[in-house]
This record gives C-alpha cells, sequence and structure tokens, in this order.
C-alpha cells in the first residue's frame, strides 16, 4: 500500500478511515449499506430475473396470441426505456399502489429485477427458438404434448445454451446496482459519493476502490458461473 | 427437470389471469392518489420520515465515526421528532428529489437546506425560517473584485437548487453549470473547468474548509440574493405545519437555537460563522 501510495502520489488512508462505512453502511444503528447492500441487491436481482426472465421467455414465445402479445408489449415497454428511469419511476410507482413506506431496497429489487427480466426474456426466447424444429416434430409425433417436450426435451438443451449470455446478463446487472443512488439507496457507489463529498480529497481513491471492488464481484461472479456451466455440461457429457 | 402438469384448460387461465394482474396492477397504480393528514399518520406510526442532505457538511453529512448522519439540519429535525414524541427516520436527498419525495409521501418533513421563495410556496408550505444566509461565490484568490469580473465566466453549482435559478437572474451571460452536488463543482473548480463556485454562503465555508489548498481560494463579499432556509411540508398539512413552527420558536427562546447553531458554525468549527439572525415568526 505505502509502495502505491509513493508512487501515485495517492493517500488510500482515506479508505483505511471510512473502512467500515464502505463494508455496511450505517448498519446497524442505520439501515444496512455498501458492499454488503450492493452484494445483497444483486444477489436478490439476480435470482429473481433469472425466474422472472424464464417466465416472461416462455410466455413470449407461447402458441396462444393473447398470452404473446402483451408479454411482448410489456417486455418491449421495459427494454426501450433507460434502467434509471425504471427506477426512478417505479420509486414513485409502487409506494402508490403498496402504501407509503414501501421501501426503497424493495423497490429498487423489483426495477432491476423487472428491468433485467425483460432482456433474460428474450435470451430465452432466442434459446427456445434456437432448438430445431425437427425436435418439436418428432417430440410430438412420438406422442408427448407441446408442455412435455418443452421441459423434458427442448428447455434442458436450450437453457444450457444460455448460460453464457446469462451470465453476461447477470454481470451486467451488477454493476447496474450502482444506479440506486438515485432514490438515495445507500449502495457502494451512493457511499462512496457521501464519503468523498465530505472529504473533498480524495476522490481518485474513492472512486479507484470502487471499480476494484465491482471489479472483484463481477469477476468472482464470473468464475462461479463457468465452474457451474463446466460442471452441468460434463455431466451431460456423462450421461 | 419436472413441473407441476396442469389440465391445459386449467393452465390457460392461469396465463390469461397472470398476465391480466400485471396489466391491471400496472394501469392503476397511476390513478391511485396519496391522501391527506401526515400528522395524524406520523403519530400513528410513531416515526418522522425526514429528507435530509446526507453530504453536505455541515448541514447534512455522515460522521466518520459514528457513520450516523449527522448536522445542523439533523439536529432541527431531532427536536422536531422529540416535539412528536415520536422516532426519527432520516432519508438522504437531493435537490433535485426532495419535492418530489416530499408530495409523494416518501418524506414527511424536508430539511435540506431548502431556502424558502414564493415560487416553491406555490407547492409546498414552509416553516419560519430555520438559518439565514445569502448567496456567494468561491474563487480563485484575488480575481474577483466586482461582479462584473464574473460577468461572463464559468460558474459551477447544484442541480435543482435555488443557486441555479438566481446566479442566471444576476449573471445572464454566465455560463452556468449545474452539477449533482456541491462538491463536485468544487473539484470542477480545483480543476479549473469553472471560474467560481455560487451558492449559500454557510454551505461555501464549509466547502472551503474542506479544500486542500484552501488558502488560494476566498469568498469575495459579493452577495447576490439572500437565502432564507425554510422546513418543507406538503401542501395543505397545516397541523404539521403549526407543531414544526411552535419547534421553532420554542428552541429559539428555550437558547437551544443558539447552541445547535454553535455547535456547527461556532468559532471552533471547520466554517464559522456569525448567527446574525433569529428565528421568528415573520420570516
Amino acid at each position: 500500500m505505502e509502495f502505491i501510495n509513493s508512487i501515485f502520489g495517492l493517500d488510500f488512508s482515506v479508505i483505511r478511515d471510512n473502512w467500515l462505512f464502505f463494508l455496511v453502511g450505517r448498519y446497524p444503528n442505520g439501515p444496512m449499506g455498501g458492499v454488503a447492500l450492493t452484494l445483497t441487491l444483486a444477489v436478490g436481482s439476480v435470482f429473481f430475473s433469472g425466474i422472472g426472465g424464464l417466465i416472461l421467455g416462455l410466455l413470449a414465445v407461447s402458441q396462444r396470441r393473447w398470452v404473446r402479445w402483451p408479454v411482448n408489449i410489456i417486455i418491449q415497454t421495459f427494454r426501450g426505456v433507460p434502467l434509471l428511469m425504471v427506477i426512478f419511476w417505479f420509486y414513485f410507482f409502487l409506494p402508490a399502489v403498496f402504501g407509503k413506506g414501501f421501501p426503497e431496497i424493495s423497490t429498487v429489487l423489483i426495477a432491476l429485477t423487472v428491468f433485467t427480466s425483460a432482456y433474460m426474456s428474450q435470451i430465452v426466447k432466442a434459446g427456445i427458438e434456437a432448438i430445431p424444429r425437427g425436435q418439436w416434430e418428432a417430440g410430438v409425433s412420438s406422442g408427448l404434448s407441446r408442455r412435455q417436450v418443452l421441459w423434458q426435451i427442448v428447455l434442458p438443451q436450450a437453457l444450457r445454451h444460455m448460460i453464457p449470455s446469462f451470465v453476461n446478463q447477470f454481470v451486467s446487472l451488477i454493476k447496474d446496482t450502482s444506479l440506486a443512488f438515485i432514490v438515495g439507496v445507500s449502495e457502494l457507489t451512493h457511499v462512496a459519493t457521501q464519503v468523498n463529498n465530505r472529504t473533498l480529497n480524495y476522490p481518485t481513491e474513492i472512486f479507484l476502490f470502487i471499480a476494484v471492488v465491482y471489479f472483484v464481484i463481477c469477476s468472482a461472479f464470473t468464475a462461479l458461473s463457468r465452474q457451474l456451466e463446466a460442471r452441468t455440461t460434463s455431466a451431460n457429457a456423462n450421461r | 427437470m419436472t413441473c407441476i402438469q396442469f389440465p391445459s384448460k386449467v393452465q390457460s387461465k392461469i396465463q390469461f389471469l397472470v398476465v391480466f394482474v400485471s396489466l391491471i396492477s400496472i394501469l392503476t397504480g397511476i390513478s391511485l392518489a396519496a391522501h391527506a393528514d401526515v400528522l395524524g399518520d406520523v403519530k400513528k406510526k410513531g416515526t418522522l420520515v425526514v429528507g435530509v442532505k446526507d453530504s453536505l457538511p455541515p448541514f447534512g453529512y455522515v460522521d466518520e465515526k459514528s457513520r450516523d448522519i449527522v448536522g445542523y439540519d439533523i439536529d432541527m429535525a431531532k427536536a422536531v421528532a422529540k416535539k412528536l414524541g415520536v422516532k426519527l427516520e432520516l432519508k438522504p436527498v437531493t435537490s433535485a428529489n426532495r419535492f418530489p419525495m416530499l408530495s409523494e409521501g416518501n418524506v414527511d418533513l424536508v430539511i435540506a437546506t431548502t431556502t424558502k421563495n414564493p415560487e416553491r410556496a406555490a407547492q409546498v408550505d414552509f416553516s419560519h425560517a430555520y438559518f439565514l444566509t445569502g448567496q456567494k461565490f468561491i474563487v480563485a484568490k484575488g480575481k474577483v473584485k466586482t461582479l462584473q469580473d464574473l460577468d461572463t465566466a464559468r460558474i459551477g453549482t447544484a442541480k435543482g437548487s435555488t443557486s441555479e435559478k438566481n446566479v442566471a437572474t444576476s449573471l445572464p451571460k454566465a455560463k452556468v453549470l449545474s452539477y449533482d452536488d456541491y462538491p463536485q463543482a468544487v473539484l470542477a473548480l480545483q480543476q479549473g473547468k469553472v471560474q467560481a463556485v455560487t451558492t449559500d454562503e454557510a454551505i461555501l465555508a464549509g466547502l472551503l474548509a474542506k479544500m486542500p489548498n484552501k488558502d488560494k481560494y476566498e469568498i469575495p463579499d459579493l452577495k447576490i440574493s439572500d437565502e432564507p432556509y425554510g422546513i418543507a411540508i406538503k401542501k395543505g398539512e397545516k397541523g404539521l405545519v403549526d407543531v414544526v413552527n411552535s419547534t421553532l420558536l420554542e428552541m429559539e427562546s428555550s437558547g437551544d437555537a443558539d447552541k445547535v447553531f454553535a455547535q456547527w458554525f461556532g468559532p471552533n468549527s471547520a466554517a464559522p460563522l456569525k448567527r446574525t439572525f433569529k428565528i421568528t415568526a415573520e420570516k
């Protein structure tokens, strides 16, 4: 650390002095924040948008037009609006529906989930459409229902192809949690801004530090999913 | 992979329901409006939610040791919560989002260096002024003697603030750059992107005190407006306005208002100022 300090003329003591604040925000005296909140938002929205993306994707390729059309309209709407807008919009929309005091963190979680689900649905849709039609025809002619063909033949193959695109989308999602700051949710970026605005003299150190933290979180997630991917493909090869 | 097998008619009904419910919830949400009587709500839930600045010493900022939001505005919020006998919850707001948050009921009060002016008073109700300051500039030392010296300058300030408006009126030829918050404007000043940063003197003093090369900068005695700060309350909430006002007046008469001022702006503080005002029912 001393070495880096002396070379670039940087002073990372601001990180050391505010270490706990970067990590957990005002917790336990106030709401949780910092890295802990960023991770919570990331894990939560990755989980829910995985499910949401799958559901929306399946509905989007439904054979029934009255299912497919509205779903596609919803998907196109959210894909056509900046995420910042979606968060801001939900921030004022959700309390109007569910009453005052709807927590900001849930708002952000829902906004991230809905937005990312819309993107994920397109991956799911493409994945399903990439499976040759012959498999559908073969399945149906051997007496399976379309549903059985979907769940037992098409999806298992399609999902495996989707994994890299999923990971890509999730990494993007982890970084998108930084947009939560606009509704006053103290995730890592917001916390960094608070410290920066108080100390005023160390913007380089502070924002370099949080860039590294985001990089580490995203890399760790990518490495984890590579392992998962390797395991599912080898399990398939052994079958 | 397995899945629950519904008969296909049931399945199609479920799918229809999912689509229908999500559409309805989106449509109805827009038409629902929030209801009135914030004071009653506050007492019922036992918590007063106050929107404050969290990055603006000494009005509201996160203390390094306690990791809590502290400052002059926060002490005002504490006094109101104490008067009501409820818990205090602080929510960070910015100059740009504080009024939408108030009108949507995300916060009950806004105590965030909010200048009272007639334009805003049409949107929200204000308490008596709890702080009085004036809009000035931070500039490089010795460069600015009169307002003319800033005539065509690039001037930094914060989005959605009265400072942004005032400077455009008093220096129409100047180029005003609005940043997210004042510290970013100060950074721009240090990097030479702007020649001056303008906002209320009390905020400028706090910013100047933190600047690394502060001896190179100064706040010349050029005031372009008076800025009385008020506590903002949703329009038509008379009960809450009365409680807030009586709290402020009691603080003045008991000497608490003096103490709070001395703590954040006294001679030993980072940004010493003189208390040139009293909280009265007139302002």
